[in-house]
């Protein structure tokens, strides 16, 4: 399996004489892995999902996604970088009120300039497959938040993105939406090989991943492997991890 | 801290989101200072209202101005303060009384407004002495505006008492709102979405069906006599279309616009594009709030422009048909043989060099004619009841002159195009000048035609059978010396001359040097005994302009107001969206939306927002004024495109000051969105 992202010494300083926010952080992650980022609030998880995802940048350190090298982006090379690689979901959904779930999720392939035919088939296609298809025709605010955590997942999935970002997905949603949340992004990850990087402050959901990464004072404090094991003994791991980490504190 | 230090402190604190409340209120109390000092400038009243008519006017342009200074400022006050909701709401959950946040919010306004006053008086003191300066200027008052005070007390007082007026009731809208949200919604106001609402068809369809139909029916005044406002009545009419056009305007923007786009969703190859899938919707998502808002400024757009247009054309077409009510410089009647000498004496005494000055005396003799066709020009004035005495103005009939004369009088007038582009008459043919334009088929009676009108001439008894050549608007003689005027060959005239017609002698004074020359006008005047058969161009351009000057400038403060008023309006809805939808664009940019595009975006929505009620008031005003111009004015001169100049100059003044808030608009949207210090 090839090496989709490349993290080498990568770190980040908001103001002079702070602590940084990522300290040298290195790591790699090859296609079809599904990686779960841990860490207490300020552990640094937010800050690399933004530098990783070329909407911040680094002070110092590489990151290459696909051997591009982020740092060499201009702004409009980013932008473009976004939309041909790149999908996200975010904790507070961020849908587009003023447009339809239908509209919401064409917005990517709209970006793609893809065929209107082809847009509609792949929306609604993967609107079945994320239990959203008879929501196709309402707006965000008719739709409960796991639905609406669903249709964020869907128009990140989509354009079928090398990277997935997801920052606290399952934040806002009731148990049974998280686990279908994490559901869908499991199949997508298994079944369209979607290279996902969850940020998580939940065990459960993490232990969804096949790795995970403890962050901790802006560095990798732990990376726990799923391997064989299935996800009731990880998420055990995980949570005994945790609970260490959170007695080091 | 008490109420007053942390209102002292918030505007510290937040000057620039506050500067834009000051900024815009201060430029409403400017206009409205101005207005004030102007209203109660007892020196320049004196010089410009002879009747009472301007210090009436102002009156009434006042009690206008403050119900737009109010509105506005209501608006305005409404719009921060829902931009301060949730602050307000975190207020109320630490435990302060709405009666204390309805003093901050108080105290706030007295600070904004008083800064605004201090602001406001200044400019306006500026610009109330500009104007002054300018009417002088232009209407030659002879005033020593040394002796206008930069600030009139009494306007000071006047607007400083209005201006705590509009504090009061600021307070009092305030308060009814602060006391009817709950805390609940106080700190979900500005999250609260959009209700969902769905276009109709039928009220879609008719209001483009109304709005075509007010526009059908106003077109139809160009057919003359034939057009449903000759046959039914104008005022009827007027009603009518003004009836179908609102209607239809409103129905048009709440529903046909909205449909419009909701239906062009389903053209996928053009909907599913990466600007138009934000736009359509956005717009469509817009609409249901701002509806009302777009359609009190279309509709004041189209007031607004109406009124200067007209205003523009009731002052810019008498001054140009002054062309043809006093064609030369000076004229008059020679009633006594010796009031030629006399004063040419006058002009030589006044005129310090009178080379370039030509006299020309012109012999018009009256014939009368036994036709049946004869034109309306024949009879005009001659009716008893044309005057308020009972008496006729004159006795129906042709006026004849020569051709030579008619050619020597156009060459002394300047217009040496149309003289040298006339061909001469053959022995039996003739030139009529018409009064007004030809209307309905009147333009037919030519040779060319095949339908040439002809007229039998009664010379002493015998009968000369006349060919209208052509019928010309370029009469070289006053209305007041000859209406019926008829250019017979030098043939025909010198057959005529030598009968025994009635014959009216016009001096006729041209040249450079006696242009706008008033003075010697004025002694003329009173040598001939303010004689009505004296005409001056340059005379009734001045009279015009002293006449109709300070209406147009009153009226220009209501429209300038207005025109401040609908741009921060809009600014402000603008600004507000923008500010609501922030997130969204923070999410366009996440899913690779360029930064270029996103401003792209943006400009799009603002355009539209700024295009309706311009591009909607613009074609109101059009038909407003085809109809006020085709059924209410005089029609003396040619119909051409150029009558419409000061419509195109008033529209052409909105379409920059639209032009200007829109480029302001979308500068500070963009701030807001790309500059890191946010309001």
């Amino acid at each position: 399996m090839h090496t989709v992202l490349q993290v080498k010494d990568v770190t980040k300083i908001y103001k002079k004489g702070q602590k940084p926010s990522l300290h040298k952080v290195s790591f790699q992650v090859c296609e079809g892995e599904f990686i779960g980022i841990m860490g207490a609030s300020g552990s640094g998880k937010t800050t690399l999902l933004n530098v990783l995802s070329t909407i911040d940048k680094p002070t110092g350190g590489d990151v290459y996604l696909n051997n591009i090298n982020l740092k060499s982006l201009t702004d409009t090379q980013a932008a473009d970088f976004r939309r041909d690689h790149l999908g996200f979901i975010f904790q507070e959904y961020f849908l587009l009120d003023s447009l339809t779930i239908r509209e919401n999720i064409s917005v990517p392939l709209t970006l793609k300039k893809l065929p209107p035919d082809q847009i509609e088939t792949m929306v609604t296609d993967l609107a079945k497959r994320f239990g959203i298809a008879s929501q196709l025709e309402k707006y965000p605010n008719e739709l409960s938040g796991g639905q609406r955590q669903r249709v964020s997942a869907a128009r990140a999935i989509v354009k079928h993105p090398g990277l997935l970002f997801a920052d606290e997905p399952t934040g806002a949603l009731d148990s049974s939406s998280a686990t279908e949340l994490l559901e869908a992004l499991k199949e997508a990850n298994s079944v369209l090989n979607t290279t996902i990087l969850m940020v998580t402050h939940d065990p459960y959901a993490a232990s969804f991943a096949s790795r995970i990464f403890l962050f901790k004072d802006g560095c990798i404090f732990r990376e726990l492997h799923r391997e064989k094991a299935d996800r009731r003994r990880f998420y055990e791991q995980i949570v005994d991890e945790v609970a260490e980490l959170d007695m080091d504190r | 801290m008490n109420t007053f230090y942390m209102a002292a402190k918030n505007l510290k604190k937040k000057f620039s989101f506050y500067s834009l409340y000051l900024v815009s209120v201060a430029f409403v109390i400017t206009v409205y200072f101005s207005f004030a000092s102007f209203s109660s400038n007892a020196v320049i009243l004196e010089k410009i209202s002879e009747d009472g008519r301007v210090e009436t006017m102002c009156r009434t342009i006042a009690v206008f101005l403050m119900i737009f200074v109010i509105f506005y400022m209501s608006y305005s006050n409404r719009f921060f303060l829902r931009r301060r909701t949730k602050e307000l709401g975190i207020y109320t959950l630490l435990g302060y009384r709405k009666s204390t946040i309805l003093s901050l919010l108080t105290f706030e306004n007295i600070f904004v407004c008083g800064g605004a006053f201090i602001v406001g008086i200044i400019l306006g003191g500026l610009v109330h002495k500009g104007l002054v300066c300018g009417i002088n200027m232009l209407l030659d008052l002879s005033i020593n505006s040394q002796a206008i005070p930069f600030w009139n007390w009494d306007a000071v007082r006047r607007t400083l008492l209005f201006i705590s007026a509009v504090v009061i009731v600021l307070m009092i809208s305030n308060g009814r709102f602060l006391y009817r949200t709950s805390l609940m919604s106080l700190v979900r106001y500005e999250k609260s979405t959009e209700r969902k609402m769905k276009f109709h068809k039928v009220p879609s369809i008719l209001g483009i069906f109304m709005v075509l139909g007010g526009y059908a029916l106003a077109l139809d005044i160009i057919r003359g006599e034939a057009s449903v406002w000759v046959k039914i009545g104008f005022y009827q009419m007027g009603l009518l279309t003004m009836m179908l056009v609102v209607t239809g305007t409103v129905l048009f923007i709440a529903s046909f616009l909205p449909y419009i786009m909701e239906k062009s969703k389903k053209r996928k190859a053009s909907f599913y594009t990466k600007d138009k899938i934000i736009t359509i919707p956005s717009f469509i998502y817009r609409i249901r709030s701002n509806a009302k808002t777009l359609i009190m400024l279309t509709l004041l757009s189209a007031a607004a422009l109406t009124v200067s247009s007209v205003m523009a054309l009731t002052l810019y077409y008498p001054i140009a048909a002054v062309q043809r009510i006093a064609p030369s410089e000076i004229e008059f009647r020679v009633e006594k043989e010796e009031q030629v000498d006399e004063v040419k004496q006058i002009v030589e005494k006044e005129l310090p060099d009178t080379k370039g000055v030509s006299f020309t005396r012109t012999d018009l003799y009256k014939v009368c004619s036994s036709s049946k066709n004869l034109p309306p020009e024949y009879s005009l004035g001659a009716a008893q009841n044309d005057t308020a005495g009972g008496e006729s103005l004159r006795e129906p009939g042709f006026e004849c002159m020569s051709f030579a004369s008619y050619q020597a009088l156009l060459n002394a007038q300047g217009r040496t195009n149309i003289s040298s582009g006339l061909t001469a008459l053959s022995d039996k043919e003739c030139i009529l000048i018409k009064y007004q334009a030809a209307q309905g088929d009147e333009h037919l009676d030519r040779v060319d035609s095949g339908r040439a009108n002809r007229y039998s001439l009664m010379l002493d008894g015998t009968k000369v059978l006349v060919t209208v050549r052509e019928t010309s608007l370029n009469n070289v003689i006053s209305f007041a010396n000859s209406i019926g005027t008829l250019v017979v060959s030098d043939q025909l005239y010198e057959q005529i001359s030598s009968g025994t017609s009635p014959v009216t002698h016009v001096f006729s004074i041209n040249g450079e040097a006696v242009i706008n020359n008033e003075a010697l006008y004025d002694k003329i005047s009173v040598y001939l005994d303010a004689s009505p058969y004296l005409q001056g161009n340059s005379h009734r351009i001045n009279e015009l302009l002293h006449l109709n000057s300070s209406t147009f400038l009153l009226i220009g403060f209501l429209v300038v107001l207005f025109f401040i008023a609908a741009g921060s309006i809009l600014y402000f809805n603008n600004l507000s969206s923008v500010m609501d939808s922030r997130a969204d664009y923070e999410i366009l940019k996440k899913l690779g939306y360029r930064k270029k595009t996103i401003k792209r975006l943006i400009r799009k929505q603002i355009l539209v927002f700024f295009s309706i009620p311009f591009l909607l008031g613009l074609l109101d005003c059009m038909f407003a004024a085809l109809i006020y111009k085709t059924g209410l004015m005089q029609n003396i001169l040619e119909n051409s495109l150029l009558l419409y100049l000061p419509v195109f100059i008033a529209v052409g003044i909105t379409a920059g000051i639209y032009l200007i808030y829109y480029l302001v608009t979308v500068r500070s949207c963009d701030k807001i969105l790309f500059r890191a210090d946010r309001v």
